[in-house]
């Protein structure tokens, strides 16, 4: 390969990685969509981001693959350039600034330090609002702060879910301030009463949710990447995690007798993959890791969720 | 300088008797035999750490498939690789690439052999403890090749060995099974076993090569005329003798959790099926801070090394100084400095307290900062070259092209809202392949071709390691950038069946795409193999400077000095980087005056 040969082999190189990443969107090869209230805040942090590296990679990259290309040796062993040869007509207007090292080093400290310092102050709030109990935290007196709470506990593997009794859950609805000790207590202290689900999180649309989530074994990873949620969980503590669901994914299925996901509402389209949201363990937590996956079920109101809830509550009495 | 000049004279006056075969190549006190001692080692552990990560990658893309050769060793699970198999295979990968290829190669090979010559002494400042710090490696790797064989298999809780899978034990007297996964049994002792004497080494070399280089330059070897790779080396060195510490002492609180049922890293309450361990009290969140704040500066330790050895050699082979000579100290600095307070980045997501990870973010994207003039000093240094294609170039050009896709990388997980989306993806995956393999890797290939007439006074091959070039860069991108792609599209870390998740499935072909570029890109690295050791027996004889170099290891007085490395200790008149006119020659060795005093920067 002849001594320009090589800049052509990292250009194309380069060339077809950057093809490779702007197409990926096209061919499913992405991140799927957001259906969290956060969900659009994350993703617009990352098209930021995704923007700024892509101009810092353009012109790092098209500007090494230029220096390889012309400052290559040349075959008679000629200098490529001479060392007094001037600057190119367009960088003539430059020349005083190009002469002088220490202001270029100033330069390419400055600008990127700037770049830096705004892409860190656009992700404080962000990360503020998902994850803060500060911003978060639900005191139980006003009626619309009133949530769906949800126990989860991993264990090797599987996602054990516990949900108040419907009784209890439409007393807090209606009566927060006199309910307010009851609610607060139900992550810590579990009731008789009390619903338990294995790897169903049954939510409703566009309304937060608080997950007080636990494990009795290992490090797992409650993670739900249609929501852009993830959170370890960590033996020894609970730890709460918010989100608010923005699109519905079930139905009931009259002939199975029961609440199906996968379901999309728009295209009345049954067992549809963008519909099937999974909670799939993202900590290495044993030999079933992968296959530690649970299912999120939006349904579209709160009285969908209590007929859910009463039928899981009714089966559960029943086995027993 | 005393007792150094007459120590240099001393020892290679022949006024002592020939060492014995044994002193001389196994037990040798020889910084340059030290060595390449690690060298070989690092090479041989590379090719098993290659090995596992093909398996890692035939799993991933033929899940269910039974494969030729393998099936044969798994008639139990219907010729399939066991799930925990698999686990103890990436587990392994990264331990052996981390602890016992990319670190030896770095500051075990590079450093020993490179910083007494390029600083102009005649050995380390501690022959014997330097012996030692090679030798203390090899219970590590009879424990690390014995743990495969034990019940259980090898460790199998990822490279991060995280409390509570890899240290919850079953109580005194029923023996090292794990209730939490084979693999975290007596491999898992094993593991920690071993990686404390890895540790230990590291430390010994750490000591020796601060020493040295603070106390052993030759006269006018300042410390603004080092060559990059001892600064990249010093700063290195500081950064192990700081932080190993903390991780040994990681290593022995989880060993005595695994050994005689401590429980500094698991709390109360546990329980695994029916069991459930008596005592708790401890903090599985502590095993990760203190994992972290020497792992993270590990990230630093096995690049800058690398830095370093590329800066020299871009400036050699562009035939230019150096652009930026004290940016580039100054940002290896501020790259170690903040390496101290960025661990916490790791741990957004593990129930450490949020607003710490806000902390954690500010720095952590700050050090993008460094890393960027890096690349720009590399880049302005190429400008008005005369650009000679070697072999170690093509290693140097390679490492700043991929390190900026890696560095770049870097900033979409340090920014805390963006990381929730991609931790624990192949995001991550493709991120530390480009800085690990795509980065350091290919500057050390850079560096072994480079300093490869001085290790052996032969020349490598250089049409056949520009093949070897070729196709390894080429298969790395093939190999590593989709994984940005299937990690955005959500495909989980450390899963054998991807076919089990909603979001993965359909990433197969894309899978299968990068599993052959990996089975190629391994294949590939036996041209390096065989060029390697033909080399060392058949290769051309090389030259004493056959770069035209400046730096003082060019200078000695055969191609390959014995101990003691120079007949007369040098004198040092200039910096390292006065390439370019100098009356009839393009370079100006340090110890040479400089005839047209190139622009200081």
């Amino acid at each position: 390969m002849g001594n320009k040969g090589w800049s052509v082999l990292f250009g194309v190189t380069m060339l077809a990685c950057a093809i490779g990443f702007a197409v990926s969107p096209l061919m499913g090869w992405w991140m799927p969509e957001g259906v969290s209230a956060h969900a659009g805040a994350v993703d617009g942090l990352f098209y930021l981001i995704y923007a700024v590296t892509a101009v810092a990679f353009i012109i790092t990259e098209v500007i090494l693959v230029i220096f390889m290309w012309r400052y290559a040796k040349t075959p008679d062993g000629k200098p490529p350039i001479a060392p007094n040869a001037g600057f190119p007509t367009f960088l003539k207007p430059f020349e005083s600034f190009l002469n002088d090292h220490h202001k270029i080093e100033l330069a390419w400290t400055i600008v990127p330090s700037i770049v830096l310092l705004v892409i860190v102050f656009a992700q404080v709030n962000a990360w503020a609002e998902i994850k803060y109990a500060t911003r978060n935290r639900n005191d139980g007196t006003k009626v619309d702060s009133a949530r769906a709470q949800i126990a989860v506990s991993a264990r090797q593997f599987e996602w054990r879910m516990r949900y108040p009794s419907a009784a209890r859950f439409k007393g807090w609805m209606a009566e927060p301030a006199a309910t307010r000790k009851d609610f607060e207590s139900f992550g810590k202290i579990p009731h008789f009463d009390d619903v338990h689900v294995v790897n169903e999180l049954h939510i409703w649309k566009d309304h937060p949710v608080v997950v007080h989530l636990t494990t009795r074994d290992v490090i797992h990873s409650f993670n739900l990447p249609n929501f852009r949620v993830k959170q370890d969980a960590l033996p020894g503590k609970m730890i709460p995690v918010w989100f608010t669901p923005t699109k519905v994914n079930c139905k009931w299925d009259e002939s199975r007798q029961r609440y199906i996901d996968g379901y999309d509402p728009a295209g009345k389209k049954e067992k549809d993959k963008e519909y099937t949201w999974d909670i799939a363990c993202a900590e290495l937590c044993g030999w079933g890791h992968y296959r530690m996956i649970g299912r999120v079920f939006v349904h579209k109101d709160q009285a969908e969720f209590l007929d859910w809830l009463q039928k899981a509550e009714a089966e559960g009495t029943r086995r027993n | 300088m005393n007792s150094h000049a007459e120590h240099a004279t001393d020892a290679h006056g022949h006024a002592h008797p020939e060492l014995g075969f044994i002193r001389k190549y196994v037990f040798s006190e020889d910084h340059k035999i030290i060595g390449v001692q690690f060298l070989f080692t690092s090479i041989i552990f590379l090719g098993l750490g290659g090995i596992l990560a093909l398996l890692v990658r035939i799993q991933l893309a033929w899940p269910h498939a039974e494969i030729p050769f393998i099936h044969n060793y798994f008639p139990d699970n219907g010729g399939r690789m066991p799930e925990s198999f698999y686990n103890m295979c990436f587990t392994m990968h990264a331990s052996v690439m981390i602890f016992f290829v990319i670190i030896p190669f770095l500051t075990g090979a590079f450093g020993n052999f490179t910083i007494p010559l390029m600083i102009g002494a005649g050995d380390m400042a501690f022959p014997k403890l330097n012996m030692m710090s090679y030798w203390i490696l090899w219970p590590a790797f009879v424990l690390i090749s014995f743990s495969f064989f034990v019940d259980g298999g090898a460790a199998a809780s990822g490279w991060t060995a995280y409390p509570t899978i890899s240290s919850v034990a079953m109580p005194a007297g029923q023996g090292l099974a794990s209730p939490a996964a084979p693999g975290s049994g007596p491999g898992q002792v094993l593991w920690l076993l071993s990686l404390l004497c890895v540790g230990v080494s590291s430390m010994m070399g750490s000591v020796n090569y601060i020493t040295t280089i603070i106390n052993m330059r030759a006269p006018g070897m300042t410390l603004y005329r080092m060559p990059m790779t001892i600064w990249a080396m010093f700063i290195t060195a500081i950064l192990q003798a700081f932080a190993l510490p903390v991780l040994t002492v990681a290593l022995i609180l989880q060993t005595l959790d695994k050994t005689i049922g401590t429980t500094f890293f698991l709390p109360d309450g546990l329980s695994f099926g029916n069991w459930s361990p008596e005592v708790g009290g401890g903090q599985p969140l502590l095993w990760q801070h203190l994992f972290w704040f020497y792992s993270h500066p590990a990230v630093y330790i096995m690049i800058l090394p690398s830095m370093g050895m590329v800066s020299d050699i871009l400036a050699t082979f562009a035939r230019r100084p150096l652009f930026g000579y004290r940016a580039m100290i100054y940002s290896i600095a501020g790259i170690a400095g903040l390496g101290f307070i960025v661990w916490g980045h790791h741990m957004f997501q593990s129930g450490m307290d949020p607003r710490l990870g806000t902390g954690f973010m500010v720095a952590t994207i700050m050090i993008a900062l460094p890393s960027a003039i890096k690349v720009f000093n590399w880049l302005g240094t190429i400008y008005r070259g005369n650009l000679q294609f070697t072999t170690p170039m093509l290693f140097a050009l390679g490492f700043v092209s991929l390190f900026i896709i890696g560095g770049l990388s870097g900033i979409f997980m340090a920014a805390t809202p963006v990381d929730i989306y991609i931790h624990d993806t192949y995001f991550i995956v493709a991120h530390i392949h480009y800085v690990l393999f795509a980065s350091s890797l290919l500057g050390i290939f850079g560096g072994i071709y480079y300093w490869f007439p001085k290790m052996f006074g032969k020349m490598m091959n250089d049409n056949v390691g520009k093949a070897h070039f070729f196709l390894t860069f080429v298969l790395c991108n093939c190999t590593f950038f989709p994984m940005h792609m299937v990690g955005l599209a959500g495909l989980r870390r450390r899963i054998p069946d991807i076919t089990a998740g909603a979001l993965e499935a359909k990433l197969l072909p894309l899978n299968e795409f990068m599993s052959i570029s990996a089975l190629l890109l391994g294949l590939a690295q036996l041209i390096f193999v065989a060029n390697f050791l033909w080399s060392i027996f058949f290769g051309a004889k090389a030259s004493q400077n056959p770069w035209k170099s400046n730096t003082l290891e060019w200078t000695t007085g055969d191609p390959v000095p014995g101990h003691g490395n120079f007949d007369t200790v040098p004198i040092v008149h200039c910096g390292p980087y006065e390439y370019g006119e100098h009356g009839d020659k393009d370079n100006c060795p340090q110890t040479e005056k400089s005839t047209t005093p190139v622009a200081a920067h």
